[in-house]
């Protein structure tokens, strides 16, 4: 694999530019033609004509995705084939097929409502808890399917860590939320637990802060502290791979950044699927980005690429802020 | 103001008249405010009258010595007064005497007034209770000497203390002398002896030993003698409760167990051989309980001789009788160890009061009532009464706990559960006299019955074997079906799992309903106490599970609360880090919703504990001689009936033959019923708090 790392904290050039949710609901949207994507007032001219792959998708398409080479990798976590996903009636997810890669950091962006978390949730099953879901089309999790029939969800979940949009830690004391894979997992063995506990903590960067006090509540930390918590948990079994769906939706600046940090390390050992509202932290956290559109893939490639110099204008235009 | 102005400027806008009083809602705010005013009055009105009354019942009142202007005289304790109409010619009298009248006799309606003397005394006046006009009152006066006997019975002893004696009918050599002086454990004193008969063996004597001869005299003996006396009557009812009553008890085993040889010889279980050993048993075990009991039974004998000999003289100056050791012989004085307690209730002063308040408390917290319980103490009824609270909420909390994980967490929520969880809120509001007769005719005469007898008409036992395959065969179909017809995960529920679903839900039904038949019906199960009602009667345990049915919706409701309220966050947690649901459910929702659980726990002894009607048909009795706890094996008698603060209230109150005796220990059950509710609320509210504690300690 040849293309370049974003060095973290040295952003590509972006336009510090939120994006906005879209108002026009997603999932099953009629396409609304005559109006152009994006802001009218700034590019007011040649919108029809750049946003054709938008526009058939909204049209209810599935324009095939656009990969870059580099992200065809070889040695990958998880291979999406052709997998489809539908809540009740109304399709989320249409047609993905991509992979991702051993070792390294995938950012999912899109405006709301694109299937980010959905797809992430896909991977390990969460969606299952939903009434109503059913699925197509295949995941492979390095090399076992993860919606054979035969498949042990409870297992096949133990091989993953998550972490979630709001810190979650349980009401029970660090050490415990911390073991919590473990101990669930029927591991007793308190030189174990002790060990997973200090392991766990050190990777995500809080065994200082609470290493005297791992009998506390887990609740009684601050918000950035109790996400950290949470990736602790997360990487405590040593997962195969690492889903965050936004983890820094609900902090303050500070906070954000320590976990970026984090993200960035625990992204030298961990295969990390993370979904992100946030473009520039795309940027500064991933190796890939995937943009995905009402449910499709757009987009797939190295981040400096699709953020540098993407393929798609639609891409560029997102990425940048202008549309979304 | 113009149209065209475009900002609104101090005074541009027309000055508006005050925003009326409705729209601001000021009403709405008196009447809420009225509504909890009410609320408070009404409940602090009822705590206060129940505090007054309960508090001042044991504060020991003066003694009065009433001369009435008939002659008449008596000693007695006032207890209340009242104005009432004596009939239109008495008033017509008493309006015209008007102004001669001592003040205070009449009311502001000029009604005269009367007031209601304790006196006591039952066997000599027939009504332990008097009402006197104050006006028929010619004098009252406060003697010094005046006491109130607290006896064990037939009620208080208004009088004046004579004399103390050792009494004792003996034979004497011929000869001997009549009077002199003997040694007591009270010092030497003075005897005489009144000859009765002359026999062979020697001179038949009643012989009275005078400890005390006069009432100072008396009041100086009686402290120690008394103390003596509760000593010897502590010991003596000791025995003939726990001595004679383990002997009784054995006795009923050996009985109950040759019983038992009998029916299962009847029944074929046993042979010939067996049931002769079984009988040989009783009688040998049966005579030497006898022998045992015999023994007792003399030194039961002698002590009881000794106790009878110390008498005291206790006169009603009203009619000169003295206090009887029956009723049926008034001229033998009273026994010492009879009396409970006395009160020298004028000459005390504040200390002696409330030394004797508290010490009636003590006696009414720690001890056995006396006299169909107007007198004595409610122990055991606090103990029915805490012991059936705990075993209810040992049974329903558990129980709803269960019911609920299921309802919010496992069901499928639909039509069927709705329709369930409106049922089971539904139940909260059946009539709990209706619980009363499910609880008799299930728990005692079905349930119950079973467990003493067994069934009554089971099957053959190749038709059982049989059910017993047939229920094993439906479980397994049953489990086969769910496991095939449990929706997948990524595919939509068609019609084939939802008839899948259905088919396995009715298999279920219908294994448990087979295995239930064949509990019911099985042909090997002789009963465990076949030869005795044990359990087919009103009980403790009965009762408990009655009155957990009853508190079940409660406790189901509260706790669906809690589940809910555990956030969808940590469950997502959990289930991310790959627990399975009931790893999630015991891990997470469980201690999550444990507080909301206690508060179901105590809304449930809220209900239950202060629930009476159900009680009166499973289980609460007027007097239950035993505790369903018991010191020696097997310890929890469960089976037995028991007394309970909430009936112990309607029995006293309103089958009680005195009725006016009653009166104060209706106030303090009534006070005590809301303290034990109040405490054991408490003590359910710090489990909770701890509980939360921990949880968000995190010390698990």
């Amino acid at each position: 694999m040849t293309q370049v790392t974003p060095t973290p904290r040295e952003p590509v050039k972006v336009e510090p530019i939120q994006p906005e949710p879209t108002r026009d609901t997603p999932t099953h949207a009629a396409p609304a033609p005559s109006r152009p994507i994006g802001s009218p007032q700034r590019q007011p001219a040649a919108a029809a004509v750049e946003y054709a792959i938008i526009d058939a998708i909204r049209r209810g398409e599935t324009p095939a995705a656009c990969v870059h080479d580099a992200a065809r990798a070889e040695d990958h976590v998880l291979n999406v084939q052709n997998f489809n996903l539908w809540y009740g009636a109304a399709q989320a997810l249409f047609n993905l097929n991509f992979e991702i890669t051993r070792g390294k950091v995938t950012a999912l962006i899109g405006p709301s409502g694109c299937g980010k978390s959905t797809f992430l949730r896909s991977i390990n099953r969460l969606n299952d808890l939903i009434l109503g879901v059913r699925t197509g089309g295949e995941l492979i999790l390095n090399g076992s399917p993860v919606y054979a029939p035969d498949v042990d969800v409870i297992d096949l979940r133990k091989r993953m860590g998550m972490v979630f949009q709001k810190s979650n830690p349980f009401p029970m004391s660090i050490f415990e939320n911390v073991v919590y894979p473990l101990r669930i997992d029927g591991e007793r063995r308190k030189s174990v637990l002790r060990d997973a506990c200090e392991r766990a903590l050190r990777g995500a960067a809080i065994w200082d802060e609470v290493k005297d006090r791992l009998n506390e509540s887990g609740t009684s930390l601050s918000g950035g502290q109790q996400q950290r918590l949470c990736i602790a948990r997360a990487i405590a079994a040593d997962p195969e791979v690492l889903l965050m769906d936004e983890p820094c939706s609900a902090l303050d600046p500070i906070a954000t950044l320590k976990i970026e940090e984090l993200i960035n390390e625990i992204g030298q050992r961990f295969t990390v699927v993370i979904v992100t509202h946030n473009m520039q932290q795309a940027a500064r956290v991933s190796d890939y980005t995937a943009f995905m559109y009402l449910g499709r893939l757009v987009e797939f490639g190295p981040t400096a690429e699709i953020f540098q110099n993407p393929l798609l204008p639609e891409t560029e235009q997102y990425v940048t802020g202008r549309f979304g | 103001m113009t149209a065209a102005t475009p900002i609104n400027r101090p005074g541009d806008r027309p000055q508006k008249r005050r925003t009326p009083l409705a729209v601001r809602g000021e009403p709405m705010l008196w009447l809420t405010g009225m509504a909890l005013t009410a609320s408070i009055v009404m409940i602090v009105a009822l705590l206060a009258a129940v505090l007054l009354n309960g508090f001042a019942t044991f504060w020991p009142r003066d003694i009065h010595e009433v001369r009435l202007s008939d002659g008449r005289m008596f000693l007695g304790v006032p207890t209340r007064e009242e104005s009432y109409d004596p009939g239109v010619d008495r008033l017509a009298e008493l309006r015209e005497r008007g102004a001669d009248l001592p003040p205070g006799s009449l009311d502001e309606e000029e009604l005269p007034v009367r007031r209601l003397y304790r006196v006591g005394n039952k066997e000599v006046r027939g009504q332990p209770f008097e009402w006197v006009d104050l006006l028929s009152i010619e004098s009252v006066s406060f003697p010094e000497d005046a006491v109130l006997l607290e006896r064990t019975q037939w009620g208080v002893w208004l009088g004046v203390p004579e004399a103390v004696l050792l009494k004792e009918e003996k034979i004497v050599p011929p000869g001997a002398p009549l009077e002199g002086t003997t040694e007591t454990p009270y010092g030497e004193r003075r005897f005489e002896r009144e000859i009765i008969e002359e026999t062979d063996a020697g001179v038949r004597v009643v012989e009275r030993v005078w400890v005390a001869e006069s009432t100072e005299e008396t009041w100086e003996a009686l402290p120690a003698m008394h103390a003596d006396a509760a000593a010897r009557r502590a010991e003596l009812l000791r025995l003939n409760k726990h001595e004679v009553g383990y002997i009784n008890l054995r006795l009923e085993r050996a009985r109950l167990a040759v019983r038992t040889a009998e029916i299962n010889h009847d029944r074929g279980r046993i042979d010939d051989a067996a049931l002769a050993r079984a009988r040989a048993e009783f009688e040998s075990r049966s005579a030497e309980l006898q022998a045992e009991y015999d023994e007792l039974l003399g030194t039961i004998r002698a002590k009881a001789a000794i106790d009878d000999r110390y008498r005291i003289i206790v006169r009603d100056p009203g009619t000169g009788a003295i206090a009887p050791r029956a009723q049926t012989e008034p001229d033998e004085p009273l026994l010492i160890s009879q009396i409970v307690r006395y009160v020298r209730a004028n000459s005390l002063g504040a200390g002696g009061r409330v030394g004797v308040y508290l010490d009636r408390w003590w006696e009414f917290l720690a001890t056995d009532p006396r006299e169909a319980n107007t007198e004595g103490g409610v122990f055991p009824v606090i103990f029915g009464t805490v012991m059936m609270t705990i075993l209810l909420s040992i049974v329903v909390v558990p129980l709803g706990v269960i019911a609920a994980l299921y309802l919010r967490e496992y069901a499928k929520q639909g039509v069927v559960i709705s329709a369930v969880r409106i049922a089971i809120n539904n139940l909260a509001g059946v009539p709990s006299i209706v619980y009363g007769v499910f609880g008799l005719g299930f728990f005692c005469y079905t349930l119950g019955a079973w467990v003493d007898n067994g069934p009554t008409n089971p099957w053959p036992m190749g038709l059982w074997i049989l059910g017993g395959f047939g229920t094993i065969a439906i479980m397994v179909g049953a489990a086969f079906v769910s496991h095939i017809g449990r929706p997948k995960p990524g595919r939509p529920v068609g019609s084939r799992d939802r008839i899948l679903g259905w088919a396995a839900g009715g298999l279920w039904i219908a294994a448990v309903a087979l295995v239930i038949a064949l509990v019911t019906y099985a042909p090997f199960f002789g009963g465990f106490f076949p030869a005795r009602t044990t359990f087919g009667t009103k009980g403790i345990l009965w009762s408990a599970l009655t009155l957990a049915l009853l508190t079940l919706p409660v406790v189901v409701v509260a706790t669906e609360e809690a589940i809910t309220s555990v956030p969808g966050s940590l469950r997502q947690g959990s289930y991310g880090c790959g627990a399975s649901k009931w790893q999630t459910v015991r891990r997470i929702i469980l201690p999550g919703a444990l507080p909301g659980v206690m508060t179901g726990m105590i809304l449930a002894i809220a209900r239950g504990a202060g629930e009476v009607a159900p009680l009166m048909l499973v289980g609460a009795v007027k007097l239950a001689p035993e505790l369903p706890f018991e010191t020696h094996f097997p310890y929890l008698h469960l089976e037995r009936s028991f007394m309970h603060l909430g009936f112990h209230i309607y029995d006293v109150g309103f089958q009680s033959p005195d009725s006016e005796a009653a009166r104060p220990v209706v106030w303090t059950t009534t006070f005590l019923l809301i303290v034990v509710v109040v405490a054991l609320n408490l003590a359910a509210i710090g489990l909770r708090a701890r509980l939360r504690k921990r949880a968000a300690g995190g010390a698990f």
